[in-house]
């Protein structure tokens, strides 16, 4: 016999514990009937075969070439910048002093020198071209490269596909969109958004588990009850806004009723000499969340490096108050980065996931060569360089190449849509198959004329 | 009962739709331009043979079907491409026809100058500019690219002359072998070019740089006639999914001359999702819907709109006969009908308080005036509610939020005291609905100390001259201006000279600490100037397109600007206001985003924008005339339930676009209906979100609902959409169950009183839904809070637990966090 309303919280009268309460949402809503659904979709357009998950880590803020990994050392003084090349792990690869560690991993990731983009050097532009492979014009919004692979394939279980942390680039001066949602996709493709800092020792994702004093047997009451009075809407609920209010709902409580998602957050479960490996910086940390969640069923992890480029030590160094200029970078920027991202890929490689996860690091820009008056660099997206290796992806290579000054690319130019369409092929996809863009128009996935990077696949 | 209602509409509607209108019929033909006047022999001109229909409508390009022909082919001739080339000076017709229609068109060739030199002004650059040259990504840049600086979309073309001709060693131009020209063999890439192909070998383009080169490279001069405007014809155009339009875009030069620039304009569409324009001028359509189609040329933008509608068969009558309240309804009508949309008929007395009270207040109605409401006979009660609401504290508190949202107050960069007194400035000006005019004017001058005039705090808010040239744009005006801080702007009009002089307007603002902890002085000093970054000196003072300042004027350069910024002349003033207002209360702004205004990003409905800008101005800027305007239309007050034939529109307000109430609005009313109210850190027990000064106060559950932080000026800052973190908050989260468990608040009091459950039901009801459950309603959710074998009964008191959870459902329903 049930008893619906006794008041001890710990353990249920009805048998149940917490603990079971994980059992219970297993059947979550999510799940239903939907697997077949995203096989259906993802059938035409992508090979099953492969399992391949995507880490992209942008370096909000435009890190300037010159002074990370494309060094001109024999550029006159006012383009060269304070920085020595270092030789690295692949003769002929060289980078700048200040990432000693990355030296040490040139075999496991390839870089694009030749990256550049013709729209107007702002951030904004930069973060909707790199991450959805277009600029948004004539009213349509496109989607992330991962929210496509939400869309295409959806959920391994209760984990959502997409997770992005610490949380979405915030204003950057723009006004633009920032190319981190599901775009005309619709909100339920949108990623799960961390919301909070792994590096804050009181990190938790809130508001996982009911509070104690509500049993499992009434959060699935409360869930009836509220299906019974939407029973009654009178029929907004259509609307797009309702129907994302809707789906997050049904998300939420199949994330909070699936202990395996929820402790694939659980960051304090890692021992201190992994955590500290990373470094105990915002960004480290998000770098060791984004392995354990790979491992845990992810399958695309977006991490900002900063959420904006205001009140932020980040990679957009003008030199003028209130940014840094080129030297500071080597303070705290780049170590931070150098040591997250080379243990990320470490820890990849040590477990056996490098090979079905690729790994990405880029800005939306480079920087001017010149360097100004102020010391800093201003935006330049005339040619700047990626990172990029695992999963497919080839390892050692260097694609394209800037000209002496690191003005425009020498050889072999990209274009943002190509970086796109290669973290795309290398997920699996067509990268021409097509989606339902606005009034059912399909939209291929790049370009018609755009093509994956043949070299590093 | 009402949803009975709603379904009876829909089915009248769907009878009516199906009375179909006739097909469309041409009735005339039309040519464009006509006359045709070739401005020179050699000249050419794109022809466009349209179809008219009886309504007056352009309905469709013809040209490539009808018969064209030149009555004498010495004066001039049509190429394949429809183009009228001018052979000598005369006279002659233009013959067209199209199965029984036929258009005669006057056609005259001008000898014009001869030979004919191209112009660096009026032909090099435009080549240039359409190639994308001197674009901010190429060599228009600030720095410019690969050691050629062009000026941004050739502005400047002395610059651009000298750089061309006497940089690089004279490599650029080569006037003895004029094939041998950088400027030739570079963007046809018969050198390697960091920027690839521009254009070929032998096209137009070529020509008309060599052309230029070949005759010594002349240089532009201060008489060379200059555009005064650009058309683009035929404006309007009523088409299908799957038609094709060409444009042709004309140039009215201060000579008198008119030269055909179809093919020397860029051109760009605002919904690519209805029409796509291509290089030529020619717009494909792909879907329904409006969209507008750009030339751009020079600073210049035309503008031609393309509509498609969704459906030409919906009787006019549904139209006719839709509720017409003011004259909000017939511009938004008229709009409806040309796309086809049928409208949603209006909603129920009790959406309707519910919906305007939650518009106009930010708070929910008691239960005994919704049931006022609902039973008054008056056919005037809506307006007289809108009154009623107008005349609250509420209304004050609401709209004091509103504009502090606008005017970013926040304790980040304004101490205690000083954002008190702005916070009390705006609510005074709110309370005696001061006109917007004044109030802009009083804050873009205001002077003296901080906390005796809140207004100044403006100035210790936004200090250096860049901000506050911005910020006064986007806040007043409703437009960015921030890409002319380093160039001219690449989308709009404003160079970056416009902004130098604009930002020299409040070069002389003053700040002095004062006495008072906190305390600031605004002043203006006597003298001093802003430089232009790239000139080195200052600009002289003017606003945007205004005039500059005269040497004499007596007041200060603030007072200039104000005057200025919030003169009847000047219409982004009070469209902007308008706009944002329009989409406070229908949840979309005529134009989307509200604060973002230019030339290039159309509103979805002009007529209805300007028509109540100018209402807004003749009835003295007053805010809540606007607001009692808007809300009194029957537009606002259409049902929130699309129907098949409307379900697509997401911006003609064929029904009323529900969305979420936001985060401050949402958090008060858990505490109305709870009866647990809040409290926020430093503030007394009881005061609402709605009522803070500031954005800083703690508040997890105000954050993740998206309450901006009031750090840019920019309306994307407040966050609408649903996320994970907002749900699991609602299930798990200490916000909405520490008022649920409370001791003391509503479900306490009814326990106490042993209301039984299916009282409590309609209670709940009616407070947080304003209306009452069904008799079925009742039942299911009895069923739901009793066991496996027995409903809870509803004639005894539920325990704590069932009206917990019973609330718990009912708070975040969709019913309930939406309005509706």
């Amino acid at each position: 016999m049930i008893r619906l309303d006794a008041k001890r919280p710990a353990r249920f009268c009805d048998g149940f514990t917490r603990r079971d309460f994980l059992h219970a949402g297993t059947l979550s809503l999510l799940g239903l009937g939907l697997p077949e659904l995203f096989a259906a979709r993802q059938a035409r357009c992508a090979d099953p075969s492969r399992d391949v998950n995507c880490i992209l880590i942008f370096l909000v803020g435009g890190p300037s070439h010159i002074d990370t990994w494309d060094p001109k050392p024999h550029a006159p003084e006012e383009v060269r910048g304070p920085f020595k090349p270092i030789r690295t792990k692949v003769p002929g690869i060289h980078v700048t002093e200040i990432f000693p560690r990355l030296a040490r991993y040139t075999d496991k990731i390839s870089l694009i020198r030749s990256v550049y983009h013709t729209a107007t050097a702002v951030h904004d532009t930069g973060h909707q071209l790199m991450q959805t492979g277009r600029l948004f014009s004539g009213g349509i919004q496109y989607p992330h490269v991962g929210c496509i692979l939400s869309y295409l394939r959806g959920p391994k279980g209760a984990i959502p596909p997409h997770v992005l942390m610490p949380k979405p680039i915030g204003p950057t001066g723009g006004n633009m969109p920032h190319g981190q949602d599901a775009g005309y996709l619709g909100r339920a493709y949108d990623p799960f958004v961390l919301n909070a800092d792994p590096n804050d020792p009181n990190y938790r994702v809130r508001d996982l588990l009911p509070p104690e004093y509500v049993s499992a047997v009434r959060v699935r009451r409360r869930r009836r009850l509220r299906e019974l009075v939407e029973q009654s809407l009178r029929g907004f609920e259509a609307s797009p806004q309702a129907k994302q209010y809707d789906d997050a709902f049904r998300q939420a409580y199949t994330l909070m009723t699936s202990r395996e998602a929820r402790e694939a957050f659980d960051i304090h479960k890692e021992p201190d000499s992994v955590r500290d490996r990373y470094g105990r910086t915002r960004f480290g940390q998000c770098c060791l969340l984004a392995r354990r969640l790979i491992e845990r069923g992810v399958r695309f992890v977006t991490i900002n490096m900063f959420e904006t480029v205001f009140n932020e030590v980040t990679w957009d160094i003008h030199g003028s108050r209130p940014f840094t200029d080129i030297l500071q970078m080597k303070d705290e920027v780049a170590p931070n980065f150098d040591r997250a991202f080379t243990t990320l890929i470490e820890e990849l490689v040590e477990r056996g996931l490098y090979e079905n996860t690729m790994v990405i690091a880029m800005g939306e820009f480079g920087r001017t060569p010149k360097i100004n008056p102020a010391g800093g660099r201003d935006h330049h997206p005339g040619v700047w360089t990626i990172l990029l290796g695992g999963g497919p992806l080839r390892g050692g290579v260097v694609v394209g190449e800037s000209d002496e000054l690191g003005y425009v690319p020498k050889s072999r130019p990209v274009t943002p849509a190509e970086v796109v369409a290669t973290i795309l092929a290398g997920l699996g996809f067509d990268v021409h198959h097509e989606l339902p863009g606005p009034q059912s128009r399909p939209i291929p996935l790049v370009d018609y004329n755009v093509q994956p990077i043949r070299e590093l696949l | 009962m009402q949803a009975r209602i709603v379904t009876c509409s829909c089915i009248l509607l769907l009878a009516e739709v199906v009375v179909a209108a006739g097909p469309k019929e041409p009735a005339e033909l039309r040519v464009f331009p006509a006359p045709i006047v070739l401005w020179r022999v050699g000249a050419t001109q794109r022809i466009v043979v349209e179809a008219i229909d009886g309504d007056d409508r352009a309905i469709g390009d013809v040209t490539p079907v009808a018969e064209l022909r030149v009555a004498d082919r010495t004066i001039a001739v049509l190429d394949q491409q429809g183009r009228l080339h001018g052979l000598r000076p005369g006279r002659t017709k233009l013959m067209v026809r199209l199965g029984k229609l036929t258009r005669e068109v006057e056609v005259e060739v001008r000898s014009g100058p001869q030979p004919y030199v191209p112009s660096f002004r009026n032909d090099v650059i435009p080549v240039l500019t359409r190639s994308g040259c001197n674009s901010g990504a190429c060599h228009g840049a600030a720095a410019g690219k690969g050691g050629l600086k062009l000026s941004l979309r050739g502005y400047d073309p002395q610059s651009d002359f000298r750089v061309l001709t006497r940089q690089a060693r004279g490599r650029r131009v080569d006037l003895e072998h004029p094939g041998r020209s950088l400027l030739l063999v570079k963007p046809t890439m018969t050198v390697p070019h960091g920027g690839g192909l521009r254009f070929e070998l032998g096209s137009d383009e070529f020509w008309i740089l060599a052309d230029w080169i070949a005759n010594g490279c002349p240089a532009p001069r201060p008489d060379d006639p200059v555009v005064e405007r650009v058309t683009m014809l035929p404006e309007h155009v009523q088409l299908s999914p799957g038609d094709s339009q060409q444009f042709v875009v004309l140039a009215h030069y201060s000579d008198g001359t008119v030269r055909d620039i179809t093919d020397r304009c860029k051109y760009t569409s605002s919904n690519m999702v209805v029409a796509n324009v291509t290089e030529h001028g020619v717009a494909a359509v792909e879907g329904r819907g409006e969209a507008q189609v750009y030339a751009l040329f020079g600073n210049f933008v035309a503008k031609a709109s393309v509509l498609v509608p969704f459906r030409t068969d919906v009787a006019e009558s549904v139209f006719a006969q839709a509720e017409r309240f003011n004259f909000i309804d017939d511009l938004v009508l008229k709009k409806l009908a040309e796309l086809g949309i049928p409208p949603a008929p209006l909603c129920d007395d009790r959406t309707f308080i519910r919906r305007v009270y939650l518009d106009a207040t930010g708070t929910l109605p008691e239960p005994e005036r919704v049931e006022r409401f609902v039973a008054d006979r008056d056919p005037k009660k809506r307006l007289r509610l809108i009154e009623e609401l107008l005349r609250t504290e509420a209304f004050v508190d609401y709209w004091t939020y509103w504009l502090s949202d606008m005017f970013l107050l926040s304790s980040e960069r304004l101490p205690a005291p000083a954002l008190w007194a702005f916070q009390r400035w705006l609510r005074e000006a709110v309370a005696e609905n001061r006109s917007w005019q004044t109030v802009a004017r009083q804050v873009l001058t205001a002077t003296g100390s901080n906390l005796q005039n809140g207004a100044a705090n403006y100035f210790v808010l936004h200090k250096d001259v860049v901000q506050l040239t911005e910020t006064t744009s986007v806040t007043f005006l409703g437009t960015s201006l921030t890409c002319a801080r380093c160039h001219n702007h690449p989308l709009e009009k404003w160079t970056q000279d416009q902004y130098y002089a604009t930002a020299n307007l409040f070069a002389r603002v003053r700040l002095k600490n004062g006495k008072q902890p906190g305390e600031v002085v605004v002043y203006d000093a006597p003298d001093g100037d802003v430089l232009h970054p790239r000139r080195g000196v200052p600009m002289r003072p003017a606003p945007l397109d205004g005039a500059p300042m005269p040497a004499d004027y007596a007041g200060t350069r603030r007072q200039y600007l104000a005057e200025w910024l919030t003169s009847d002349r000047n219409a982004l003033f009070a469209r902007s206001i308008v706009n944002r207002v329009w989409a406070a209360l229908l949840g979309r702004g005529i134009v989307d985003p509200p604060d973002d205004l230019r030339v290039t990003n159309p509103a979805s409905n002009e007529p209805l924008l300007e028509r109540l800008s100018a209402e807004f101005v003749k009835h003295g800027y007053d805010l809540r005339w606007l607001i009692r305007t808007i809300l009194s239309s029957a537009t606002y007050q259409r049902s929130s339930v699309p129907s098949p034939e409307n379900a697509f529109d997401d911006r003609w307000y064929s029904y009323y676009r529900v969305r979420r109430l936001t985060a401050e609005v949402l958090a008060d009313a858990f505490a109305y209906v709870t009866a647990v109210p809040d409290r926020y850190r430093g503030y007394p027990l009881g005061t609402r979100a709605i009522q803070l000064p500031d954005v800083k106060v703690p508040s997890y559950f105000l954050d993740v609902f998206g309450r901006p932080k009031r750090e840019q000026p920019c309306s994307c800052e407040r966050q609408n959409d649903a996320s994970i973190a907002q749900t699991l908050h609602l299930f798990n989260g200490e916000t909405l169950n520490a008022k649920l468990r409370s001791d003391k608040g509503r479900i306490a009091r009814w326990l106490a009183e042993k209301i039984p459950l299916g009282e409590a039901i309609e209670r709940l009801y009616l407070l947080a839904l304003s209306r009452k459950p069904s008799e079925q309603e009742k039942q299911k959710l009895a069923q739901a809070l009793g066991t496996d074998d027995a409903p809870a009964p509803l004639d005894r008191p539920p325990t704590r637990e069932q009206l917990e959870d019973l609330f718990w459902a009912v708070l975040t329903s969709r019913e309930f966090t939406f309005n509706h």
